[in-house]
């Protein structure tokens, strides 16, 4: 978060804008703090029903995506860290220079995807998948009622219809035993890798264009 | 989460009753929560009163079908169909019916008559065909919307955290 704001200050008198999406059921209580203690100035929205996930087919988080003045989109679906996290084990650095480099140069940035990579970079969810963001907007409904059990259930379904997601099942896992990176999040990580998906989508950062050399 | 899937679609013929006595509803839809004081009793699908559908979803019901900016569904209003029903003067029009006309996923919970429903496919074809980033209007934490529409003009870097 301090990362992102320092590139903000420095990038925001050139037409550049960041809008935070915290997908947190636990809404302003849960994420606020951490916007807070990050004295962000840039746009924030706390997203209790993990409503961008499904509008982009965004499958994690952190997860961004570029869009132009125009509203096209240049980049989508990546693991959007700003830096190495202090222990080393997930994170990257090179991530924050390609967003300078687009922000700096726009469509001329070898970083950003024409639209054929685009389309090729947007998640594809089933149909049965696409019911899961109404089941766990049901979910999340109850969860703010009180009703933890009718919540558990909704929120279950959500990750059964669309087993592809990680906010779903992540979310989910933060009120269980172990929390949202324990043995439960280890194991399912494990079967996907194993099988050969991905926990994020690979971060393309070799520029565009350069799979041709 | 099966026998849910399944009790919708063994019940995917509506069965409307004769009689109209009042059952109360909970919409959710984008990040409206709409309280719904009466619908017509039905197994399987959500009618609301014309006024309520436009509350729900914004479409509006005109002549010419149930209408939203330029797009217009069809919709028989001088005699009952699967999609709008009369009953003691009072129409009635099927929200999931339109839902899945537009093949809108949507979930139910029959017990608490909970209808959820999820984004319209059209509202994304120019997403999935074009590259273009879909409008959203989510409150930031002062309650002021925020569209991406209003940031036109300007390069934007959306990201996706989580506190958990």
């Amino acid at each position: 978060m301090p990362v992102w704001q320092s590139i903000y200050e420095e990038l925001k008198s050139e037409n550049f804008e960041i809008i935070s999406f915290a997908q947190d059921t636990g809404g302003e209580a849960a994420a606020g703090p951490i916007f807070d203690a990050g004295n962000v100035t840039y746009t924030t929205v706390i997203d209790v029903n993990h409503h961008i996930s499904a509008l982009y087919n965004l499958v994690n988080v952190p997860s961004g995506v570029w869009i132009d003045e125009a509203g096209k989109i240049q980049r989508i679906n990546e693991g959007t860290y700003a830096a190495v996290h202090a222990n080393g084990a997930f994170g990257t650095d090179e991530y924050v220079p390609i967003v300078r480099d687009w922000v700096a140069k726009g469509a001329d940035s070898e970083y950003v995807w024409d639209l054929e990579q685009v389309r090729a970079n947007i998640f594809q969810r089933t149909p049965e998948a696409e019911m899961a963001q109404p089941a766990f907007r049901i979910g999340t409904h109850y969860f703010t009622l009180g009703n933890d059990a009718k919540a558990e259930q909704y929120w279950t379904m959500a990750q059964e219809l669309d087993p592809t997601s990680w906010n779903y099942l992540r979310q989910d896992l933060q009120y269980e035993d172990g929390g949202s990176a324990g043995p439960a999040w280890r194991e399912r990580r494990t079967q996907i890798e194993s099988a050969g998906g991905t926990y994020y989508a690979p971060l393309g950062i070799e520029p565009a264009g350069a799979a041709n050399n | 989460m099966k026998n849910l899937m399944g009790f919708s679609l063994l019940l995917g013929t509506a069965v409307i009753a004769g009689t109209v006595t009042a059952q109360s509803a909970t919409v959710l839809y984008n990040e409206r929560v709409v309280a719904i004081e009466q619908t017509l009793p039905d197994a399987s699908d959500l009618w609301v009163t014309p006024a309520d559908l436009t509350r729900i979803n914004d479409f509006v019901l005109k002549p010419e079908g149930a209408c939203l900016a330029d797009l217009c569904i069809p919709v028989l209003q001088d005699r009952d169909s699967d999609m709008y029903v009369t009953r003691s003067g009072q129409g009635w029009f099927n929200v999931t019916g339109l839902a899945d006309k537009l093949e809108q996923a949507h979930v139910t919970d029959y017990a608490d008559s909970i209808w959820s429903f999820g984004a319209m496919p059209l509202e994304r074809r120019a997403f999935f065909r074009g590259g273009e980033a879909p409008d959203f209007a989510l409150p930031d934490r002062d309650g002021n919307i925020v569209r991406l529409s209003d940031f036109r003009g300007k390069k934007v870097l959306l990201l996706t955290w989580a506190s958990w």
